[in-house]
């Protein structure tokens, strides 16, 4: 009977916990990617490759796995940099989890802790984020509180300290690069609309919020105060009635010396606007933003993008061709007024213009200058930028002389029939490469581009790709004179030409040869040809592309957030897959 | 809910009250006095580990700076040149930078006061450098520099941090070098008569942490009180010895090519 009864129990426990190892199981999903990108490089004397350096090889990889079962939600990032890639940041050399990040959100409150990505507003306070191509990773370690008191109302709350690359994360760590400080931040956003009921299917939308985010840092200067906590805020306003949206966010920062602004104590000031309008066949955006002593660090004493705990949106074309794509616009967080204005307008089917399928227009114009800067009365003398003082006095709307860079720009894009696909753009280009690159002395890229993109369907499965580009300088070009000095400062300047052919069967293949030459540059030892080839296999959710050939320095831009890619010569192989 | 949102009000509030730190803008400066009057002078010994007068000639540089004051009179020895070059068991000291400086010549020793590379006019011979070392010192100091050293054992990974307060007011380009010196090493030297296989090599040059022309620092015109800064982090050699290894940094006004001031730090 005893042994019977035993038996009776262990087939209750063993189901019972069957079934809610089973129902457990059921609400579980697990999802994630991995993506390796690696590159031999090889000796090119034709393009001024003469010494490897000791490195004939980089790898970057990295895999993320993500696991939900109801209002929980866990994951982590393990990258590799075996060592980085050329035009990565030599820090990131090393292997190790990441990041790593667990949350429980039951809709009325969401908790989580590990490492943060997330942003207020437009991010003019705060935005942590990662993006692989760039390298960059400046995510939030510590904790996050959500709260959603009633429909509409979200709370939010951050606090944690930023990755640097791989430094640990102590409470004071060695080293002035790892002398991290500590950020602090909550947020606040009302959407009317799902708060009142009477608003819920109103044509009529707002929305308001509001941001303050702290840091707090080490004073490790010898000679000037540092204010140990600097504080940023934001307004934001988004307005919409019927076709017709209108955003607007304004933040201000109190005194912030710091290496990127030159130790100055003046405040910091932005404020972005939008106006947009869309109906069927018809979109147009209008943009402004003033920038003035934006940058806001975790640790003073950052250069470049070091522990930016804000970012500030860019307002220009996103180009993706190869020769449009050479000069892209970064942000200037010390100063900048910007304004854009993009339309898009698609004839429609049927009339002439249009004709079968109907034809898309584009009209881009965006332009950024520099601010007005007055000198400041510092101890009885007028300065301008000086270090410990106010730095100097800008009135709001003031448009400063400088010219950092402008870019019109017109794109059609028609399907002519069945078979043929044609887009085309032409750009016209003002791009101060020496405040952007840093080129000292280099004049500005005022330039012509244009490419053609031709698309032949051969059958269901094939396909023939054409690019046809080409970028021509005004004023630098064969034959301008270039100092021997200066030389390193022209290694893309000039003319160049460019040429594109890919053949696809889909789903599966794709296969492509291309030429850029920059037949113009002045200097004529860099009139060189940087031709590639690729192969790309897809089956479903991986990506395996083969490429081999040259690579022409130049800048790889990410939402206004840069890094140099230098010249290389050699076989790549990027391997990517999601579940 | 409502106790949960007062938490969450007070805790913004809290971080709003104490999340600000004003600076008054009439004292922004920490009370550091510049110690006017401390010129440095760097002498660098071009040097060689199978030059056979090499000694001699730095005996003779580190009995001056031991005469005028070592804490003003900083010898950086570089290795460079034919009778540099790696052979057997004499020890390879050559670096890129030394290299560079020591530019072209086609002998050993050869010194340079207060000037970064062997250059025309400012190529020296042991026993004339005594009057530029006396002359330089004298020169009226134009900053002063602070090193500081972060140094991870574990890792051995070195941070600086370099800090050039003006003394005086002026303007133009200057450019900082900063450089990793390891002192008392012993190896192989060629001597008179033969070879020291115990020689201990002082000052020994293993390389800069920001290329071989420094970095520009100020670029325009300062005054007395300015400060600038510099960082540049490195990983020590595991063959080097932390123990005896400095920072040795310099600032030279590019359009003269002349040293302005020198200091040096023991990293650890």
């Amino acid at each position: 009977m005893r042994k019977h009864l035993l038996f009776i129990l262990a087939l209750v426990l063993t189901f019972g916990f069957k079934a809610s190892a089973q129902s457990f199981l059921e609400n579980s999903q697990v999802n994630g990617s991995f993506q390796t990108d690696a590159q031999y490089y090889m000796l090119d004397e034709g393009i001024g490759i003469n010494d490897l350096n000791g490195k004939k090889m980089g790898i970057n990889g990295f895999g993320k796995v993500n696991y939900t079962n109801g209002n929980f939600s866990a994951g982590l990032r393990f990258e590799a940099f075996l060592p980085e890639m050329n035009g990565f940041r030599s820090e990131l050399n090393g292997v190790g989890v990441a990041n790593f990040y667990a949350t429980y959100d039951n809709g009325f409150i969401g908790a989580t802790v590990g490492d943060i990505y997330d942003q207020f507003g437009c991010g003019f306070v705060f935005r942590t984020y990662e993006e692989w191509s760039l390298g960059f990773d400046n995510s939030l370690r510590g904790a996050r509180i959500v709260l959603r008191p009633t429909k509409g109302l979200t709370f939010k709350g951050v606090y944690g300290r930023q990755r640097y690359y791989w430094a640990p994360y102590l409470e004071r760590n060695f080293g002035l690069e790892d002398a991290r400080g500590l950020v602090r931040g909550v947020d606040a956003e009302w959407d009317l609309n799902q708060s009142i009921p009477a608003l819920n299917d109103s044509k009529f939308r707002m929305s308001i919020g509001g941001s303050f985010v702290s840091k707090k840092q080490y004073d490790m200067s010898v000679f000037y105060y540092i204010p140990e906590n600097v504080g940023a805020a934001a307004a934001r306003l988004n307005l919409g009635y019927g076709n017709w949206a209108f955003s607007t966010e304004y933040a201000y920062k109190i005194n912030d010396p710091s290496a990127i602004n030159n130790l100055i104590y003046k405040e910091g000031r932005a404020l972005m606007a939008s106006l947009s309008y869309s109906q069927k066949g018809l979109g147009a955006v209008l943009q402004v933003k003033r920038v003035d002593n934006m940058s806001f660090k975790s640790m003073y004493t950052g250069k470049q993008n070091d522990l930016d705990i804000n970012f500030i949106p860019p307002i220009n074309y996103t180009h993706t061709h190869s020769l449009p794509s050479m000069y892209t616009y970064s942000t200037q967080p010390n100063g900048e007024m910007a304004a854009q204005l993009q339309v898009n307008y698609t004839i429609p089917k049927g009339t002439a213009l249009g004709g079968k399928y109907g034809t898309k227009l584009a009209f881009n114009m965006s332009q950024v200058n520099d601010i007005v800067r007055d000198s400041v009365l510092d101890h009885g003398q007028w300065v301008i930028n000086k270090p410990g003082s106010l730095g100097y006095a800008s009135k709001f709307f003031a448009i400063g002389d400088r010219r950092f860079f402008r870019d019109i720009n017109f794109e059609i894009d028609k399907k002519i029939s069945k078979d043929w696909h044609i887009t085309a753009q032409y750009i016209n280009l003002y791009y101060d490469i020496e405040t952007i690159e840093g080129h000292a002395g280099a004049p500005p890229v005022k330039a012509n581009i244009a490419f053609l993109d031709v698309t032949y369907k051969i059958n269901k499965k094939q396909s023939l790709r054409l690019e046809l580009q080409g970028l021509w300088e005004n004023e630098v070009h064969a034959g301008y004179e270039v100092e021997e000095s200066e030389k390193k400062d022209y290694q893309k300047r000039g003319d160049w030409l460019f040429g594109l052919l890919e053949y696809t069967i889909a789903p599966h293949w794709s296969i492509s040869i291309a030429d850029k030459w920059n037949y113009g540059n002045p200097v004529e030892e860099f009139r060189d040809h940087y031709f590639t080839g690729n192969i790309t296999f897809i089956h479903e959710a991986t990506r395996v592309m083969l490429s081999a050939g040259r690579q022409s320095e130049g800048v790889v831009c990410v939402g206004g957030v840069c890094r140099v890619v230098p010249a290389s010569s050699g076989v790549s192989l990027t391997v990517s897959t999601s579940f | 809910m409502n106790r949960l949102f007062s938490i969450f009000a007070l805790a913004a509030l809290m971080l709003v009250s104490v999340g600000c730190d004003k600076i008054d803008i009439n004292n922004t400066h920490k009370p550091v006095e510049p110690s006017v009057g401390n010129k440095t002078v760097l002498i660098k010994d071009f040097t060689g580990a199978r030059c056979v007068n090499c000694p001699a000639a730095a005996e003779y540089a580190h009995e001056l700076a031991h005469q005028l004051g070592e804490e003003r009179v900083f010898i950086l020895s570089v290795h460079a040149g034919y009778l540099a070059q790696p052979l057997g068991q004499f020890p390879d000291f050559l670096t890129e930078e030394g290299t560079a400086w020591y530019n072209d010549h086609d002998a050993n020793p050869l010194f340079s006061v207060d000037y970064p590379t062997l250059t025309d006019g400012h190529t020296l011979n042991a026993e004339q450098i005594d009057t530029p070392v006396a002359d330089a010192l004298a020169e009226p100091q134009l900053f002063e520099i602070y090193v500081e050293n972060l140094y991870d054992e574990d890792t051995r990974r070195l941070s600086v941090e370099n800090t050039f307060l003006s003394v005086g007011d002026g303007s133009g380009k200057y450019y900082a070098t900063v450089c990793l010196v390891e002192d008392s090493i012993i190896g192989w030297q060629t001597i008179p008569g033969g070879v020291d296989r115990e020689y201990v090599f002082r000052n020994v040059f293993r390389g800069t942490l920001n290329g071989a022309d420094g970095e520009l620092v100020i670029n325009g015109p300062f005054f007395y009180g300015d400060y600038f800064t510099s960082t540049c982090s490195m990983e020590l050699d595991s063959t080097y010895n932390a123990d005896h290894c400095y920072i040795m940094t310099y600032i030279y006004d590019n359009e003269t090519g002349k040293i302005s001031q020198t200091a040096m730090e023991k990293i650890k």
